[in-house]
């Protein structure tokens, strides 16, 4: 097999020494937080914006904007880690996490799965197990400002530790259900349970 | 059908230096095809770790131009691609390429329609390959570029658009200055708007065929005031370039 | 909440043609200048008209009379992840001419 063509004096951006093993494989480092589109960006209006938990769960419970920040939110750091292959180390939110929320719902046993639905119909779907201790926050607030809306805002769910197309923009409540239902990356080609770290970026069918 | 499209390796003939941002680089191909005017091809760069990355480039040279063509290329500062091919890339140099692609924002002489060309920046690019076919097919229909650039020393090609022009009694080259001009300048100083274009698009009637590239953001408001100016959307061919700014990509 | 800054997905978005050679390369032809229908408001033109949004894990392609999406494309290193349900009918050229 011929030798791929190698282009003379490139090396793409720079791409820092990882960072005590903190960058997963096939990863580069930014220092900027691409913005990623599938659409236009909705725009929210924070006096309809609602977070919904439903489905087997033993009541549905609603936050407006103004309910929603009166949930005792949480500072937190976490790296990210696109599929496009950027990791952003240090990222700063604020907001509430999944386990404060869950507080709030009465869930049934059946329950085994999330579905985090969006305004904008975008979906990603995850393992109940991976969003609870502390593992999962709907985030309002990101390096000290209100979350901008081509990064999700008002709110976003964040996922650090899965590849952040699951971190699902835009978030308007989780649905908790009893079998997977492929989210949108995943219905079109993405691996269903994303983990950077083991390199789960594709479906292998 | 066509083969696949498959990549081959080009070799940099010449480097141009068009204005203080933007170079021509001249590549001849192994396995050159005819393109038509307004196609591109696709760059990609591979670092010896293996690591890839892909670009396209308008043509912006004619398809009469046999066994080579030319890539404009606007350096981006914060690009990964640009500022390798203007700080890098010296005559000798080989780059991989595929192409010609690209088969909606094309426009070839035998076309009967006015042609109406309006460009942002380096947006040009294509519009210039229309230009250089149209002069090198000695087509004669009437044919108007509109050019937006910041400044005079920006603007692409100048001087051959002045003698294009010059040479024609057919074709009209409108510039527009949006930050400085010069003493003198005769020009419009201001962004592309509606008003502007309908100056500039009404010789060519109703029946005019319309190519807009650029910054998205001017291409959007350029086609939709094409529009109300009584074009149909079919009659309007956009190829969008992204944000002027583009803070991730180039 | 009223966002006075531009929407910065619209200026990153760009029209079909700059995934041409992407799409050619999953259906094997040239693709841009190919009609299609859009399964949402039945607006039909050329692929070259969809508005491309490319930054994102994959290509989403979306019709430019009604913004719903018509096409999804994803590229792995085995294999094109196609879904085009949003697309009624699409031609696909035997004759390059």
């Amino acid at each position: 097999m011929p030798d791929r063509f190698i282009s003379r004096g490139f090396v793409g951006k720079p791409r820092p020494a990882d960072q005590a093993g903190r960058l997963p494989p096939g990863q580069y480092l930014t220092d900027g937080f691409p913005v990623l589109s599938a659409g236009p960006t909705p725009h929210i209006s924070l006096d309809r914006w609602t977070f919904t938990l439903e489905g087997l769960v033993k009541n549905k419970v609603t936050w407006t904007w103004a309910e929603f920040l009166k949930l005792p939110a949480q500072r937190f750091v976490v790296d990210i880690s696109c599929v496009t292959k950027w990791t952003k180390l240090d990222t700063q939110w604020e907001g509430i996490s999944v386990d404060t929320l869950l507080k709030q719902v009465d869930l049934d046993p059946k329950a085994q799965f999330v579905v985090a639905f969006s305004h904008e119909g975008y979906t990603t779907n995850l393992p109940l197990s991976e969003v609870v201790n502390g593992q999962a926050f709907v985030a309002y607030r990101y390096d000290g400002q209100p979350l901008p809306p081509e990064h999700g805002g008002p709110a976003r769910l964040v996922v650090p530790h899965l590849y952040f197309w699951k971190s699902a923009k835009w978030v308007a409540g989780l649905r908790f259900v009893e079998r997977d239902q492929p989210g949108f990356w995943v219905s079109a080609g993405y691996h269903d349970h994303g983990d950077p770290w083991k390199e789960e970026r594709y479906s292998s069918r | 059908m066509k083969p696949s499209l498959d990549w081959q390796i080009a070799t940099v003939r010449a480097v141009r230096s068009e204005t203080p941002k933007v170079k021509t680089f001249t590549l001849s191909l192994p396995a050159w095809t005819p393109h038509r005017a307004g196609q591109h091809y696709d760059v990609r760069l591979t670092a010896p770790d293996g690591y890839q990355t892909q670009r396209s480039y308008s043509i912006a040279s004619e398809p009469e131009r046999t066994g080579e063509i030319d890539l404009t290329i606007e350096r981006i500062e914060t690009g990964e691609v640009s500022p390798y091919f203007h700080d890098v890339i010296v005559p000798g140099d080989q780059v991989e390429v595929r192409g010609p692609i690209g088969g909606y924002f094309v426009w070839q002489a035998s076309r009967p329609e006015p042609l109406l060309l309006v460009a942002g920046g380096s947006g040009v690019v294509p519009l210039m390959s229309m230009l250089r076919h149209r002069a090198a097919a000695r087509a004669t229909g009437p044919a108007r570029l509109l050019y937006s650039s910041r400044t005079l020393e920006d603007i692409i090609y100048y001087g051959e658009l002045s003698a294009l022009q010059d040479g024609q009694a057919s074709l009209g080259v409108y510039h527009t200055l949006t930050r400085a001009q010069p003493a003198a300048w005769k020009g419009y100083t201001r962004r592309i708007d509606q008003p502007m274009l309908a100056e500039v698009v009404r010789p060519l009637g109703r029946s005019a065929q319309a190519y807009v590239c650029g910054p998205t953001l001017l291409v959007e408001s350029a086609a939709d005031a094409l529009v109300r100016l009584g074009l149909n959307r079919a009659q309007i061919r956009t190829e969008r370039f992204g944000p002027t700014n583009l803070a991730q990509g180039g | 909440m009223e966002d006075l800054q531009p929407d910065l997905s619209r200026t990153l978005r760009l029209d079909a043609n700059a995934v041409a050679g992407l799409l050619r390369e999953a259906f094997g032809t040239e693709m841009t200048a190919t009609p299609i229908e859009c399964a949402h408001c039945g607006n039909r033109a050329e692929v070259g008209t969809l508005l491309a949004y490319c930054h994102g894990p994959g290509v989403v392609l979306r019709c430019s009379g009604c913004e719903q999406i018509v096409v999804r494309i994803v590229q792995t290193p085995e294999f094109y992840d196609l879904d085009a349900r949003g697309a009624v009918a699409l031609r696909l050229n035997r004759l390059e001419h």
